[in-house]
């Protein structure tokens, strides 16, 4: 076993799995604070890539990155909007109510998305497309490192609002506790919208990141939807440092069934981890309560 | 408020009538018809069977599967793997794959009916996209993401084949017509009170001394069971499977999307639900065509939303309400 091969694995597993973290903390937070399973979830992943690549399109080869400034405003007030039509009715119903609406509004955005841009495979080409970084027998992609840089700096951004703003420390206490925070004067309506609409937010900016090196179609939110699950779960639901830290263990996980067994095993060996964490450790590996 | 006084009993269950109408008509009616409604009448009646099978115990039972593909797809790849490894007519392949389809449920059940909500859908979603996995992969038996094609051996009853639609259909609309007959009679026993209970507050159910896991066990057996049935006659219909057509995710969803849309938890909901959206994706691909590739599903996804955000338990629900609000008499509460 060649050391270079297992720090490569290791490295394309933190590029893989650093989208995975970004994207399950998006969902943690839906799930922990507002209680709502967003099977949707990766389809707002999808319109934030969409709306990356026809800037680019449009305005002459601009950076993903830059369209942040678009994708973020636009997707956290889509959220708010999805949550004020769609999720205010459910949200006292059951877990299969909050199920099944989100399925069939991530049919209606796929299918959109299919009519509206087809069913092509898009992709963007930026200067540093190309370039690859060699350490040794290490070997990185621009984009690829950009993307972690990245989502390195949205979690830290997330996290950072999550503990130390009053939103953040509101949005952990309606997690916790959603009747004794509407005691304590946290309106819980407001709290469900900023949380979904962050939600969104986020995840749709992993679809801008991940732009510079994946092409855009509309299903591609679908695994990412998976994936977010399988991570949210075996990091604890609700658990936001959980699901950074599982996210970046499932791309590992990935990177490794990758390269010894087949392009499309690394999804399974995350399959196999969650029913393993699910018999011995149901409320996740990292948690200790809640957010 | 106005006093409704009904004579006769007869005019307030007008549904006896109406079901012996529709029997009549669909054991008739296909003599008539042209193949096309004839095929699209056999396709709802296979899904109409899986989508009963996956109502009691997702329905009835509240275990939310979203991995029913399973089944569906372990009895479609028994019967003909059996029929083109071995030469296994499919009529006993059908049962086989039941059975296998049935020991898989209790593995299952083993692994995934100690949790709950979210968890439960997740692990069922996880265990049948592993089944499609394998099959994609163990390409030397299963022929992989190639699929298999039934090999056609002109009309051999003895071997599930007939050279004309008709028998198809109705060996279809009498399986759809038996899964109805089993969940009705599991409703009303004594197993089917205790799944009840169980699907509306399964703490509850327990403080009261159901065993809860056995209970589910059993209905998730009769109900793989019926579900690999349908993928037999799937496969003999279609002449031809692939992983992803009988193990796919979207299969597992649109199975529970025909029993939530037409009423969940009820005994004909699933069948109406399934007329509705098949007849509705028919409707919806005449019209629009490739013009509009997957406006179908825009309409289900519209149709699913519908239907939850109205609080009601599906089509059946909504029918039920407005026809008692319509006699203005008291609605039987169950």
């Amino acid at each position: 076993m060649n050391w270079s091969i297992i720090l490569q694995i290791i490295i394309s597993g933190f590029f893989l799995g650093g989208v995975y973290s970004l994207a399950s903390m998006g969902l943690t937070l839906i799930f922990g604070v507002a209680r709502v399973i967003n099977f949707a979830h990766g389809e707002f992943l999808m319109i934030g890539m969409y709306i990356s690549y026809w800037m680019w399109k449009m305005l002459g080869g601009i950076d993903p990155l830059i369209s942040l400034f678009v994708v973020i405003p636009f997707l956290f007030f889509f959220g708010a909007l999805i949550y004020w039509t769609l999720f205010r009715p459910v949200m006292e119903r059951t877990d299969e109510s909050k199920i099944a609406l989100t399925v069939g509004l991530s049919w209606i955005l796929q299918n959109l998305a299919l009519i509206i841009f087809t069913g092509n495979y898009l992709t963007i080409r930026t200067s540093y497309s190309d370039s690859i970084i060699q350490i040794g027998n290490i070997r990185a992609g621009y984009p690829n490192i950009i993307s972690f840089i990245s989502v390195i700096i949205m979690s830290i951004g997330l996290g950072y609002l999550i503990t130390n703003t009053s939103v953040g420390k509101a949005m952990r206490a309606v997690s916790q506790d959603s009747e004794m925070a509407q005691l304590l004067g946290i309106d819980p309506n407001r709290i469900y919208t900023i949380a979904v609409a962050l939600s969104t937010a986020v995840v749709g900016a992993c679809g801008s990141i991940i732009l510079s090196h994946l092409y855009v179609f509309p299903l591609v939110g679908s695994p990412y939807t998976l994936m977010s699950f399988v991570v949210v779960i075996i990091g604890g639901l609700g658990n936001v440092k959980g699901a950074f830290i599982c996210g970046i263990v499932v791309g590992i996980t990935e990177a490794v069934g990758t390269y010894f067994i087949s392009a499309d095993s690394g999804v399974m060996l995350a399959f196999i981890l969650l029913v393993l964490v699910l018999m011995f450790r149901p409320r996740g590996l990292l948690t200790k309560g809640h957010m | 408020m106005k006093v409704v006084k009904i004579r006769n009993k007869k005019l307030v269950c007008p549904k006896i009538y109406l079901f012996l109408a529709i029997f009549i008509l669909l054991f008739v009616l296909p003599l008539y018809l042209p193949q096309y409604y004839i095929h699209l009448l056999t396709m709802i009646f296979i899904f109409a069977v899986a989508a009963e099978a996956w109502n009691i115990i997702g329905g009835y039972g509240g275990q939310f599967s979203l991995g029913h593909a399973a089944y569906f797809g372990v009895g479609a790849y028994t019967s003909t793997m059996l029929f083109h490894y071995f030469n296994i007519s499919p009529w006993i392949g059908l049962l086989l794959g039941g059975i296998v389809a049935v020991l898989l449920s209790i593995g299952i059940s083993h692994l995934c009916f100690r949790l709950r909500g979210p968890y439960f859908v997740i692990s069922t979603i996880a265990l049948a996209e592993t089944l499609r996995y394998l099959f994609i992969n163990q390409r030397w038996i299963t022929f992989g993401a190639r699929g298999m094609n039934i090999r056609y051996i002109g009309n051999a009853p003895l071997y599930f084949q007939f050279s004309g639609k008709l028998p198809y259909y109705y060996i279809a609309l009498l399986t759809m017509l038996i899964v109805v007959f089993v969940t009705y009679k599991i409703i009303n026993s004594r197993l089917g009170y205790y799944l009840i209970a169980l699907g509306q507050n399964q703490d509850s159910a327990e403080a009261i001394g159901v065993n809860s896991f056995k209970v589910k066990l059993i209905d998730l057996c009769v109900s793989a069971f019926f579900t690999s049935i349908a993928g037999t006659l799937y496969a003999q219909y279609i002449y031809f499977i692939d992983p992803d057509a009988v193990f796919g995710l979207s299969l597992s969803v649109q199975i529970m999307l025909f029993a939530v849309v037409g009423g969940i938890g009820t005994l004909w909901g699933p069948i109406i639900g399934t007329f509705v959206l098949q007849i509705a994706s028919e409707w919806a691909s005449a019209t629009f065509g490739s013009g509009l590739m997957g406006f179908k599903f825009i309409i289900f996804g519209s149709i699913l939303i519908i239907i939850v955000l109205s609080g009601k338990k599906g089509i059946i629900d909504i029918f039920t309400t407005l026809y008692y609000r319509l006699l203005q008499t008291e609605q039987k509460q169950l």
